[in-house]
């Protein structure tokens, strides 16, 4: 999971809190302990999520690039703003891989069964360097 | 409005796996969902497509929340548009002559009711190629 946002990013979905979606496309990132999620943002990209994280910081992560498809999670989280970096703590993690096994929720797993899942599921571990 | 060439190029990249695009909806209290999708597909200039494989919480959240945003993430690096509308699900089922902003549900099903017979997903990898194409119908942008 590391690997593939750190190699290329991730969309990240924002909305207003009556539901109005914002999309931003960020195609890098650091992640930093267990769940902190950090994106470097423009100036444009914090003028068009700002408004959203401020009244509700409700965000989701879908890996960017190769990974929308190759590294089959949805990370949900809260997110602020500091500058130009947007911080988000991961809470959620979802699988998105199609079929019987879309949707399961995989933060509820005990880390190690998490590892085990991925291991037999796909052989990927990060973007192609 | 009408999708510019470029941008139904983008949508539709055919060869070295095609595109693969994001799909954010939202529930009606703001909790946003961001799922990767593939098979996508551009019909009439003015709408987007995606074949829905029993997508259920994007099902949901359009059910109560008909907006939806596409971004594009592979293979078009720079083109990060956002394209965002009206969004629904079409599926077999609904009132005749339904339509969802000027487009005809039967028209639409009819033509992309059944990918894998008019798109075989020939070009995806076998590693990530589903075993079955099962799809339940299509997620529909204006």
């Amino acid at each position: 999971m590391k690997n593939w946002l750190e190699g290329l990013g991730a969309h990240i979905g924002t909305a207003t809190k009556k539901g109005f979606p914002t999309t931003i496309v960020v195609e890098s990132a650091k992640v930093e302990g267990d769940n902190i999620v950090k994106f470097q943002l423009s100036e444009a990209q914090v003028t068009q999520i700002k408004q959203n994280i401020s009244e509700n910081p409700q965000v989701a992560l879908g890996p960017g690039g190769l990974g929308c498809i190759r590294a089959a999670y949805q990370f949900k989280g809260g997110a602020r703003i500091e500058g130009t970096t947007l911080i988000v703590e991961v809470k959620e993690i979802y699988c998105t891989k199609p079929g019987p096994e879309a949707a399961l929720r995989l933060d509820t797993l005990p880390y190690e069964n998490v590892i085990k899942f991925e291991s037999t599921r796909w052989r990927d571990t990060g973007p192609p360097k | 409005m009408k999708l510019t060439d470029e941008m139904k190029n983008a949508l539709m990249i055919i060869g070295a796996g095609g595109a693969v695009v994001h799909l954010t909806t939202c529930s009606a209290d703001g909790k946003p969902n961001t799922v990767g999708e593939r098979f996508v597909a551009v019909w009439k200039d003015e709408y987007i497509l995606i074949a829905d494989m029993y997508a259920q919480k994007t099902r949901m959240n359009l059910m109560e929340n008909p907006i939806g945003v596409i971004t594009i993430a592979h293979p078009v690096k720079g083109r990060t548009w956002a394209f965002r509308g009206p969004t629904t699900m079409l599926q077999e089922g609904l009132p005749p002559g339904f339509e969802f902003h000027g487009a005809k549900a039967k028209d639409v099903l009819d033509e992309w009711g059944n990918w894998a017979e008019k798109e075989p997903p020939s070009e995806v990898p076998p590693d990530i190629r589903p075993p079955r194409l099962v799809q339940r119908g299509v997620m529909f942008m204006k």
